[in-house]
């Protein structure tokens, strides 16, 4: 039967040849490159709505596909993006017992006015018993010096939160008006959450509303919170000027009525917005007329002009969309301003975008970019290495053979984040500043840099990294000291025990570091720690966790002794979440139970501060307290390198007064991939435009 | 038959209502939760985690938990926790990718694993089949993870071939053959590393029941009759030992599904697995129980149809 | 169902051990198989108690040496040294007996469930055994890789739960084979013949019927040890495995995988090491298959 026999050794034979003969194809083909770019992530964007995406691979994308109002330049300094201008000013508002009284105020004030310029005073005016300012620059500050002059004193503003367990309607409304006594000045309601500001008796006001909240929405769940808020109504305006002439990318005009369905979909509880609490401050956004936005905040909060880089969304693809319905439209096929369409997405393959001929800055050059899912790190550097993708973040260890070698092109830059091993406060053994000194001096974190990084990363001097604008660089790290350590720890008790280990109370300085497994700097960083707090006399045992237990079982509920963790930051100065002592509970960020009054105020003000001087001030000052405190061991800010294929790309962009800059790819403040709207192919030149 | 079919797909029903409650409960009492944002994001209030967990049902005992997730599944709706996009969607995309993969895989080893089994088979006892041998075993206890980083970067390496993904990224194809080419390499890649074990599986089996076969009275009668020894042993013996290879698919596709995790990583190939894998660390509780559903589902369709060709090629076996 | 002509059962040899035994003699690999599996279970201990007294042999296998990190085999560190200066040696000896122990104890885990199972199933057949057989059926459609990840998730990653899981989704084979062999010898003439002097189900079993699959169930044990070793590889590999800093092949390789282009050794030697482990004990489990199969003796 010599047919069977054929087939049972042709099948194998053939399969094989054809799989060679792809081989030989394949290794043939790749050389080729079309006028487009590959950029690969680990990640896969979960959904291409910027409302609702909060990864970074979905970021990278929706960054080429999308404009918000502002965005950063080069240098980290804010400019408009769809906004062509915007402006900021605050209207003050203080509440006197009688007219009388604020006629006296405004005019005891006007006597000891100097410098008007100074406090940012415009116009001011009395309307019934209320004295309302003007400033040309939202804060408390000034407006606290200003009330310094009135020599009458205004009624305190109170502020209570409230978290319902059913939307409140007009419950807010309706207890304003039949309870005059409580003197509401101004209520607002958003879903569950509202906030009610009066002049009434704090105790008589609360009890009142509490009982009426009660019968209106039920108590379970109804929580009333003392809100920290200056003692008049400070409500900073927002003005932005639109871009005239941009348009979506099926050809519909961008206007304001975008900017306010954006801000509506932000708050709604639908959509679910992961950014929804950088909004919940706005009072009011307002369009009075197609290119104009104006956005009044409840107080001053000075994170909030960096929210509006948020993308803004196509009023007139999903307004009339439910949001249910978004998954499977709008979220995985995109419309937006920016200098890439939306082409394709194949699930766990690629994005791909492509150019945009009609971008409001002139059409870029690439034809394209597609971004590729690589699952595994080892994956993304082969990936590298055959061409399949033109970027690379380079691992610390492999930096050094990149450099040497001329084949590539670096990019390298502190990053924006920083490792550290947190401490919990809650447990006695860590409530000892000296021991937490001792516990600094006794690693040795110029050789984790070293052998951990490569030596491509600085130590850390707290919060704050480098980079930052408002970085104090005046923070002398604690230098590496055994005998320091030893002798801190002396003086805290801790002896010597017959085993070495040392003892206090007949306890043995023994604790747990729990970490992530899967990080192999986290893991690195624990087993050297553990090494030499050995050398000092301390145990550690070391136990690593998959990620979602981690968190979930022990860094949430503040269960742990000590973690290895790290903080990327953006480029925002508002920690308040990871720092302010209010922050403790579960699932809340300040795992480590950090809490002193000092670094409480300093967050505050921070907050509510608009001045870029005083700003840098009150964030040196913060850095400098919580690095004395050192409720974290602070340890290392690493430097992310990322490698290109030499000459792969190039920059041609319009520079200052019109010109255009044809320039090799270069690392600025905001990273190397800042211009990348401008990058093109060597192979295919960009018309000139000049 | 048909009656046999109906009893079968009866009892396949009851099997997958089994798996679903088993994955589900495995799954949700797992810790960690299925937020889509990072765990330590700042920006996500507590306000926004309640909603999220309401649209999800997150908040209700875990027994309303399932029952709204098989309402969905069967109604369609099911979706997933991460992108909110229907599940079945989900795995409806990832379905071609994994079957060419298992095909291929499949193919390489009912193939490879036959030639195999019959060298070993006619040179029972004699070195060629004693090496045969040590080679199969040596190819069941290669660890895949660890033979797939081996390989690939012996291509990457040496030989500077793209083997990621489903196809050559960012090249112009000048004609049909070279697309042909280029996704069957980016097929027959992985599929010849998760073949791997099979190979080696198929050709113990077909090895064993053909020796078992050669001394059976009817093969011996064959002989004694003077036939030629390669009719005996192609005509006669080799019909017989199909059946083990038959048997050997059904018990195949599983391991293949899960031994595609690793692989599908490794190679960045969209298939089910990652899909499983990534849903297990996301907590996606939606994507896994229909995952689960949908393999245990292809899985039992693989043995039934195992099952029928069997009765085919065994006149012996009746389907009752 | 599916029904199949049933095999003629053969009467048991009457010294069935000391015949299989002469017959794995003239095997020579697997002979050669098994003296490996004997060399590995005994660095495996030795290696075990050295760890257990503090004797760091050849070195301290957890001891980091910064100075000495991502070294290429040399004559200090026969296998190189890891990308904390760890001996890469010492780590691979040191693993050795996590890896055997899961491999044994999962076995031992798999196969007391499976026997139970399928003895059950087997000797008291109708609704028992198609109740049981079913649910036998609906675990081995699940793709194990995923129960397994979930359940690790759910315990926790320690060793005794990695052995239990391993150990819980492994029976069903086992259960199988014992079911099958209990179905034949359930109605074999001594079985009858005990029955009729009024033995009581669980003795008939454990008497009579276990002794007689001996044989078959050996056979599979050995054979479930290298897939426990591969199970747990894939495992630490994935970072769900045995959770480091103690070394197991598995998250040698796992940790080593970052920086497999910059440092082969790292993968290289416990990749070739599970392979040997393996290899031995499936040579010799299927050496064994061959010399307990009586049919073989026909010729």
């Amino acid at each position: 039967m010599p047919r069977v026999r054929t087939l049972i050794i042709g099948v194998p034979l053939c399969l094989t040849a054809v799989t060679a003969l792809a081989l030989w194809t394949v290794s043939r083909i790749s050389s080729d490159k079309k006028n487009e770019m590959y950029i690969g992530s680990i990640g896969e964007p979960t959904t291409l709505n910027p409302l609702q995406a909060a990864d970074s691979a979905a970021g990278a994308v929706t960054g080429v596909i999308f404009n918000g109002l502002l965005k950063y330049n080069a240098d980290l300094v804010i400019e408009g993006d769809l906004a062509e201008s915007w402006t900021m000013r605050q209207r003050s508002t203080f509440f006197f017992a009688n007219p009388e009284e604020a006629v006296q105020a405004a005019a005891n004030m006007e006597a000891q006015l100097v410098d008007r310029a100074a406090l940012h005073l415009g116009k001011y005016s009395v309307d019934g018993d209320k004295l309302v300012l003007e400033l040309t620059l939202p804060g408390v500050a000034d407006s606290q010096k200003l009330a310094a002059m009135f020599g009458v004193a205004p009624l305190a503003a109170k502020t209570l939160g409230i978290t319902a367990p059913k939307p409140l309607g007009d419950a807010l409304e309706d207890f304003a008006a039949e309870n005059p006594a409580a003197r509401v000045v101004r209520v607002w309601t958003n879903g569950n959450l509202g906030e009610i500001v009066f002049l009434g008796d704090p105790d008589t006001v609360r009890a009142g509303l509490q009982k009426f909240l009660v019968a209106r929405v039920g108590d379970k769940g109804l929580v009333l919170d003392d809100i920290v808020a200056p003692p008049f109504l400070a409500e900073p305006e927002v003005d932005f000027r639109l871009r005239d002439g941009v348009r979506w990318h099926d050809g519909a005009p961008f206007t304001s009525r975008d900017v306010r369905f954006t801000y509506n979909a932000l708050m709604d509880d639908r959509v679910a917005s992961p950014r929804k609490s950088d909004y919940e401050l706005v009072l009011s956004l307002a369009t009075p007329d197609e290119r104009t936005v104006r956005v009044v905040y409840r107080r001053p909060f000075s994170p909030a002009l960096e929210s509006w880089m948020m993308s803004i969304m196509p009023a007139h693809l999903l307004e009339d969309l439910a949001p249910d319905q978004w998954p499977m439209k709008f979220n995985r096929a995109p419309v937006g301003t920016g200098p890439f369409k939306f082409a394709e997405w194949k699930t766990n393959q690629f994005v791909r975008v492509v150019r945009n001929d009609d971008y409001f800055r002139g059409s870029p050059h690439l034809g394209g970019i597609v971004f590729r899912v690589l699952p595994d790190p080892l994956t993304l550097r082969l990936a590298f290495e055959t061409r399949q993708i033109d970027f690379w973040g380079v691992d610390p260890w492999a930096v050094g053979s990149f450099r040497q070698d001329d084949r590539f092109t670096l990019f390298s830059a502190p990053s924006n984040s920083y490792n550290y091993i947190g401490w919990n406060l809650r447990k006695p053994m860590f409530q000892d500043l000296r021991v937490r000194q001792a516990l600094a001096h006794a690693v040795n974190i110029g050789q984790m840099i070293r052998y951990v990084l490569y030596g491509y990363g600085v130590q850390s001097t707290g919060i704050f990294t480098p980079e930052m604008w408002f970085f104090n660089p005046d923070i002398r790290p604690l230098a590496y000291d055994p005998q320091k350590a030893r002798t801190l720890l002396a003086e805290a008790g801790w002896k010597p025990g017959p085993d070495g280990i040392l003892e206090k109370d007949g306890q043995r300085f023994s604790f747990t570091l729990i970490t992530n497994n899967g990080n192999a700097i986290r893991s690195d960083i624990a087993t050297l720690v553990q090494a030499d707090l050995k050398a000092i006399g301390i145990e550690v045992n070391v136990e690593m966790y998959e990620w979602a237990v981690f968190i979930k079982n022990f860094v949430n509920k503040g269960e742990f002794d000590a973690v290895v963790l790290g903080w990327a930051l953006g480029q925002g100065f508002d920690q308040f979440q990871i720092w302010h002592s209010s922050q403790t509970g579960p699932e809340q960020l300040n795992m480590v139970a950090y809490q002193n009054p000092e670094a409480d105020r300093l967050l505050q003000a921070i907050r509510e501060e608009f001045d870029r001087e005083t700003i840098i001030e009150l964030c040196g000052e913060l850095q400098q307290l919580i690095y004395d405190d050192q409720p974290y061991m602070f340890l290392f800010v690493p430097e992310g390198t990322s490698v290109m294929w030499k000459n792969a790309f190039r920059v041609y962009r319009p520079g200052p007064g019109g010109k255009w800059i044809d320039e090799p790819v270069t690392m600025t403040k905001a990273g190397w991939s800042h211009y990348l709207e401008w990058f093109y192919r060597p192979e295919y030149p960009p018309q000139q435009e000049n | 038959m048909a009656a046999f079919i109906i009893r079968r797909l009866l009892v396949s029903a009851v099997l997958l209502f089994f798996i679903s409650i088993i994955s589900f409960f495995i799954i949700t009492l797992t810790p960690g939760s299925p937020y889509p944002w990072g765990e330590l994001n700042p920006k996500v209030s507590e306000e926004v985690k309640r909603v999220f967990r309401e649209k999800f049902h997150l908040d209700r005992p875990l027994h309303e938990q399932y029952a709204f997730i098989m309402r969905d599944l069967f109604t369609g709706n099911l979706r997933s926790i991460k992108d909110e996009r229907p599940v079945l969607e989900k795995i409806a995309e990832r379905l071609p990718a994994t079957l060419l993969l298992n095909i291929g895989a499949l193919a390489l080893s009912l193939s490879f694993g036959l030639m195999l089994g019959i060298y070993g088979a006619r040179h029972a006892g004699r070195p060629p089949d004693v090496i045969t041998s040590v080679i199969a075993f040596i190819f069941i206890a290669l660890p895949g993870f660890w033979v797939s980083y081996l390989v690939a970067i012996a291509l990457v390496d040496w030989a500077a071939v793209p083997i990621l993904g489903t196809h050559t990224i960012g090249v112009a194809f000048t004609n049909g053959a070279q697309v042909f080419l280029d996704r069957w390499w980016h097929v027959m890649m992985p599929a010849s590393i998760l073949a791997i074990g099979g190979i080696a599986v198929q050709s113990r089996f077909v090895r064993a029941s053909m020796i078992e076969t050669l001394r059976e009275d009817y093969i011996r009668t064959a002989r004694a009759k003077g036939l030629d020894e390669n009719a005996v042993f192609y005509r006669h013996a080799l019909r017989n030992s199909i059946r083990p290879l038959i048997t050997g698919i059904g018990m195949l596709l599983p391991a293949l599904i899960s031994g595609a995790v690793i692989i599908e990583n490794i190679f960045a190939y969209p298939g089910m697995g990652r899909l499983g894998y990534e849903a297990v660390l996301e907590r996606d509780y939606p994507t896994l129980v229909a995952l689960n559903f949908v393999t245990a589902a292809l899985v039992l369709v693989g043995n039934l149809i195992a099952d029928m060709l069997y009765a085919v090629v065994d006149p012996r076996v009746r389907l009752e | 169902m599916i029904t199949t002509a049933p095999a003629p059962i053969q009467t048991a040899p009457a010294t069935p051990g000391g015949r299989a035994w002469r017959r794995f003699r003239r095997n020579k690999v697997g002979v050669a198989a098994l003296v490996m599996v004997v060399i590995l279970a005994i660095v495996a201990l030795v290696f075990f108690v050295f760890d257990r007294l503090g004797i760091p042999f050849p070195m301290d296998p957890d001891a980091t040496n910064l100075e000495r990190k991502l070294l290429p085999p040399n004559p200090v560190n026969w296998l190189g040294t890891d990308n904390l200066g760890r001996d890469v040696l010492s780590r691979l000896l040191n693993g050795a007996y996590i890896s055997l122990t899961v491999g044994f104890v999962a076995v031992f885990v798999s196969l007391f469930i499976g026997v139970v199972v399928g003895a059950v199933a087997g000797y008291f057949g109708k609704w028992v055994d198609n109740l049981i057989m079913r649910a036998v059926d609906a675990l081995m459609c699940f793709p194990t890789f995923f129960l397994i990840l979930t359940a690790v998730a759910l315990l926790g990653p320690s060793i005794f739960n990695i052995i239990f899981v391993i150990g819980l989704v492994s029976w069903t084979g086992t259960a199988r084979l014992v079911r099958a062999e209990f179905l034949t010898l359930r109605e074999s003439s001594y079985v009858q013949a005990a029955r009729a002097l009024g033995q009581r189900g669980w003795k008939i079993i454990f008497r009579h019927i276990l002794p007689n699959a001996a044989a078959p169930i050996l056979v599979t044990a050995v054979l479930g040890v290298p897939e426990a070793i591969l199970a747990e590889a894939g495992l630490s590999f994935l970072g769900f495995g045995v959770q480091p800093p103690q070394a197991t092949w598995g998250n040698i390789i796992a940790d080593g995988k970052t920086y497999i282009l910059d440092a082969w050794w790292l993968i290289l030697f416990p990749g070739l090491a599970i392979l040997l482990a393996a290899l031995s004990f499936y040579l010799t489990g299927d050496a064994l298959r061959q010399a307990v199969e009586t049919r073989s003796e026909r010729q």
